[in-house]
């Protein structure tokens, strides 16, 4: 009998064990970032869906393989998203990122005046257009470190590189808008 | 963080996603072991190796089962006769050779080896399933190829003919199969397209184990207790 919530390690560990229930709990916790970061690195829904289960249960079968005490959330990323860039489509197949459309705030917003967001939407299509003029690997590790909010650690295990090679990328990257935004210190 | 920074985190934030799915019914099957919809799923090239014992003097009956053992996601199959296939070396035809963190990142996991002094430099992988290295143990070239089991499916397929001994072995605690005596065969199975065999014929003998969810594959002309001295150590 459990009276409190199970911490992740605990659930790791009972998932190892057989517990197949652990394990759901743990994809129910990680799906979302997961089809996200698949979504951005495959290029479009249904190769998400797909990387993303894969990449689950391919986990589950290689959990006897997880270091104990290491964070999960890399982990896991890591392998959804090597099996996201393996279904990644060409530049001409890929389903363009595009903004929420227009008073679908999100809960807790303050809702800013017509004005105030209509100039905010300009300034993030713009910005987003920016965003798809760059190479593959700037726009993945813009896409994940800055969209998906991941930190370095887990950027450079999503996309199978180094921590130094992630912050050389985003560096590039930031310059390469700047310069597409005609800003100099956007 | 710079202004550009957090324009682009706020920006992350209006993005139109897709509605997140439900992953877990699906992955509930699929880890419960029903059958892997290979055909539903467009994975890349994934392998399966079928080691076949070469016979020489045979009967004219083909491709008899007479006996077939499972273990992890390796079956072993002895049949009457051999399906034909062209020699290879030990070292060559093991897939692409990458840079082992590049090999790793492609399988989706980190390859399992036995204690080095300098890891080797590279992986030879197929299909982004199966990676190989190659390791000296006892003063020879043996080949360590390994890949995820899934479920109950069948990766791995080995024919033998009764030339071939097999023995049941055990690798610290984790089952496995020794066969000596005979060439072997190798074959590839393309998991988008289905069953595709491409047989290449080899000499070494081959120990076969599971271990924390992975199928692994010993080749070389290491005697069985060579082997598993060697496998007891891939951790």
């Amino acid at each position: 009998m459990v009276d409190r919530p199970l911490d992740e390690a605990e659930l790791v560990e009972r998932a190892r064990r057989g517990d197949l229930e652990a394990w759901e709990t743990l994809v129910r916790t990680y799906q979302g970032i997961a089809f996200r970061t698949a979504y951005l690195l495959a290029g479009n829904a249904a190769d998400a869906e797909e990387a993303a289960q894969d990449g689950f249960v391919k986990a589950h079968r290689a959990l006897g393989r997880f270091r104990r005490g290491a964070a999960l959330k890399p982990w896991l990323l890591r392998i959804v998203a090597n099996e996201a860039r393996n279904r990644r489509r060409s530049a001409t197949r890929r389903e363009r990122l595009a903004l929420r459309a227009a008073g679908e705030d999100r809960p807790g917003d303050a809702v800013p005046s017509p004005e105030a967001a209509l100039l905010a939407r300009e300034s993030h299509e713009q910005l987003l257009a920016a965003v798809e003029r760059l190479s593959e690997e700037h726009r993945d590790a813009v896409a994940c470190r800055y969209f998906l909010e991941l930190s370095e650690e887990e950027t450079a295990a999503a996309l199978g590189i180094r921590k130094g090679t992630v912050k050389s990328r985003l560096s590039r990257a930031l310059a390469q808008l700047r310069e597409s935004l005609g800003e100099e210190d956007a | 963080m710079s202004t550009l920074e957090q324009r682009l985190h706020e920006l992350g934030r209006e993005l139109a996603f897709p509605p997140e799915p439900d992953l877990v019914p699906r992955m509930r099957e699929r880890v419960h072991g029903r059958p892997f919809p290979w055909r539903a799923v467009a994975v890349a090239f994934a392998v399966v190796v079928l080691a076949v014992a070469a016979a020489f003097a045979v009967p004219q009956a083909r491709s008899a089962i007479l006996r077939w053992f499972h273990l992890g996601g390796a079956t072993v199959e002895r049949v009457e006769t051999l399906p034909p296939a062209s020699e290879r070396s030990l070292t060559r035809d093991l897939g692409r050779p990458l840079p082992l963190a590049e090999a790793e990142r492609r399988i989706g996991f980190d390859l399992v080896l036995p204690p080095l002094d300098h890891k080797p430099a590279r992986a030879y992988v197929i299909g982004d399933s199966v990676a190989t290295v190659l390791l000296r143990s006892h003063g020879k070239t043996v080949l360590l190829s390994q890949f995820l089991s899934v479920g109950d499916e069948t990766m791995l397929k080995k024919l033998s003919v009764n030339a071939t001994v097999i023995e049941p072995v055990d690798v610290r605690g984790d089952p496995g199969l020794w066969l000596e005596g005979a060439p072997h065969v190798l074959a590839w199975i393309d998991r988008s397209t289905g069953y595709r065999e491409r047989p290449v014929k080899i000499r070494g003998n081959v120990l076969l184990w599971v271990h924390g969810g992975l199928t692994l594959r010993l080749e070389g002309r290491l005697s069985k207790a060579q082997a598993v001295e060697l496998a007891r150590t891939i951790r």
